[in-house]
């Protein structure tokens, strides 16, 4: 059963959320600031009002399949959410509210990272992504607009094992000497086997098929040190999802990059050859263990030219990334530009060559 | 930025491949078939021999053979120099190694310019000598020295042009100088090709957005133990490859 979590302020009841300079929950409205500790998270649980309401024929078969439809406990008004959302904000009255359901029993994270930058922190390191590149098209710098900027708890399964691996490689050493008529090249061909164990701690796969792979992998690595147990409080003011992609079927992807990681690391011990090639790897994994965890991610939604483009900035470390448009023309006038420019000095140190 | 420094490090690169296609442009005054000389002793003596083709019009090669080949000496000294020179004029001194033998030769007006006696006095000189190096260093500082006393021809020219007016000397000289044309679209290939290397890597940063290759970030510090490595020889094999033969002048 969902129910709806609202953090209030007890000194004038006003909706408090996380504030992530003072790392504590702050009122906007009295600005009184709370420590995590000093609030229950059941209390506005006596508050919350249970309302499952039928989808009925107002409903398409199927079309309303994965959303859920919540009563707001400040404005009575209805929040239909993503089933998997964890926490919003109501469209209404803008409260801050936490589906609790989403994260209680077996659901229940075991650790978040609470934001320690804030919406500003995001909006500036976007300008300074996109000034620091090259090739960007004017327009886009004039014409896309910030559509969206939201603070997203995104659902992490971190898994900690020791990996037991063996890999194979095929290794060249070359060796080149010449006489007065000839030039001779002696390959030598080697086999290398390295076996070991190596250890990894909380390598995270994202829990959450809403969220792009590719795009939360890249705002890696996150300070697992600092992350602290998980309270619902930690979580007003951002959006969070509970995980929709289960830690069975997250396992394929820590087992691929567990594997890498086994070809990379014993490679480094190879040396001595001027090529080495990978010829496979098997692994095995022992007191494997995961958790769950809420990661912080700023992303921000720009529109240009109809197209969409997402960044996503780690809410913890700053780290920022988006892939930006490249201006062809640019890339094309730039490339004669400069090849020309090389030409030329390449035939000018032909000349002053032959002059000397 | 890996990227950005492979870019500029393939740009050296090939400016200086390059370089060293247009430097390489020169030629062979020694054939040291027996690899007497280091690489240095070999491009000082062949810096020599350039100077004084290019001051005095006579091409002084040498050769230190191990055999002839079934030729007799002359035959064989005659053959190197056709290989190596289009120079009419010069003097070509064969030291048949496994025979130890000698053999001067001497054609066009190199015999105007160089008497008998200078000529056995180059190759004493050589001879005299218990070292490779020294002994054509010693030939060419005498062959410069009996040269000073004659006068100045070009490396085109024949002994009958000896009075030519200046004008006509340089012209011929700045037909030598210059630059091959077809060096302009082949520098231009070469520069486009590295201009758009070193663009669009720098384009690429425009794309920050991938997945993870491994997970070596989350490698628990000292944890990695090597429990079994082996390094087996499984095969050798040589290719022998014939050198390039140096271009000839023209």
């Amino acid at each position: 059963m969902s129910t709806i979590l609202e953090q209030k302020c007890p000194n004038c009841g006003g909706a408090v959320e996380f504030d992530v300079g003072a790392q504590r929950l702050k009122c906007p409205y009295c600005d009184t600031e709370f420590n995590i500790t000093d609030m229950p998270e059941n209390v506005s649980e006596q508050a919350d009002s249970i309302n499952w309401n039928s989808q009925g024929a107002q409903w398409g078969e199927g079309e309303a399949d994965g959303m859920n439809v919540y009563v707001c406990n400040s404005c009575a008004g209805e929040i239909v959410a993503d089933a998997t959302t964890g926490a919003t904000t109501c469209p209404y009255c803008g409260n801050q509210v936490v589906m609790k359901g989403q994260f209680s029993g077996a659901l229940r994270p075991d650790l978040v990272i609470p934001f320690k930058l804030d919406k500003k922190a995001a909006k500036e390191a976007l300008k300074k992504h996109i000034s620091t590149k090259k090739f960007v098209p004017k327009s886009f710098l004039a014409d896309n607009r910030l559509e969206e900027v939201k603070g997203v708890y995104v659902p992490h399964w971190l898994f900690t094992c020791d990996a037991i691996g063996n890999a194979n490689y095929k290794a060249k050493k070359i060796k080149r000497w010449s006489d007065a008529d000839y030039e001779y090249t002696e390959t030598s061909y080697f086999d290398i086997y390295r076996s070991g164990n190596i250890g990894f701690d909380n390598i995270p796969v994202d829990g959450s098929t809403k969220m792009p792979d590719d795009l939360m992998e890249s705002v890696e690595p996150f300070d697992l040190s600092q992350a602290v147990d998980f309270n619902t409080a930690y979580l007003a003011g951002y959006l969070a999802d509970k995980y929709d992609v289960s830690a069975e079927e997250s396992m394929p992807r820590a087992n691929e990059r567990i594997r890498q990681s086994i070809i990379d690391s014993f490679r480094e011990t190879v040396k001595g050859y001027d090529e080495v090639e990978n010829q496979g790897a098997n692994m095995n994994v022992a007191n494997g263990i995961y958790k769950y965890a809420l990661y912080p991610v700023w992303l921000l939604n720009t529109k240009w030219n109809g197209e969409d483009f997402t960044f996503a900035m780690n809410g913890q470390t700053g780290k920022f990334v988006g892939n930006i448009p490249t201006d062809k023309k640019a890339v094309t006038k730039a490339s004669l530009l400069l090849g020309a420019g090389i030409g030329a000095l390449i035939y000018g140190l032909l000349w002053l060559i032959e002059l000397l | 930025m890996i990227k950005k420094i492979f870019a500029i490090f393939v740009a050296v690169v090939i400016c200086l491949s390059a370089t060293v296609c247009a430097s390489a442009y020169t030629y062979q005054y020694i054939n040291d078939d027996l690899s007497k000389l280091s690489y240095t002793e070999y491009n000082e003596l062949e810096a020599i021999a350039e100077r004084l083709e290019s001051s005095y019009g006579l091409c002084i090669m040498f050769c230190i053979s191990d055999g002839t080949s079934g030729l007799t000496d002359y035959e064989y000294a005659q053959q190197v120099y056709a290989e190596n020179t289009d120079n009419e004029n010069g003097v070509i001194i064969l030291n048949n190694d496994s025979d130890k033998t000698y053999a001067v030769l001497l054609s066009g007006n190199a015999e105007e310019l160089l008497d008998e006696n200078e000529v056995e006095n180059m190759r004493k000189a050589y001879d005299e000598n218990n070292s490779y190096y020294e002994g054509i260093y010693a030939c060419y500082s005498l062959a410069e020295d009996y040269l000073e006393n004659g006068s100045y021809i070009s490396s085109d020219d024949t002994l009958s042009e000896k009075i030519d007016e200046p004008g006509e000397t340089d012209d011929v000289a700045d037909e030598k100088d210059g630059v091959p044309f077809f060096w302009i679209p082949v520098s231009l290939a070469i520069g486009l090709l590295v201009g758009f290397l070193i663009i669009n890597s720098i384009a690429a940063k425009n794309k920050s957005v991938r997945m993870q290759e491994n997970a070596t970030v989350y490698t628990r510090p000292g944890s990695m133990i090597i429990t079994g490595n082996a390094d087996n020889f499984l095969y050798s094999n040589v290719e022998r490859k014939e050198k390039p033969k140096q271009e000839n002048k023209n």
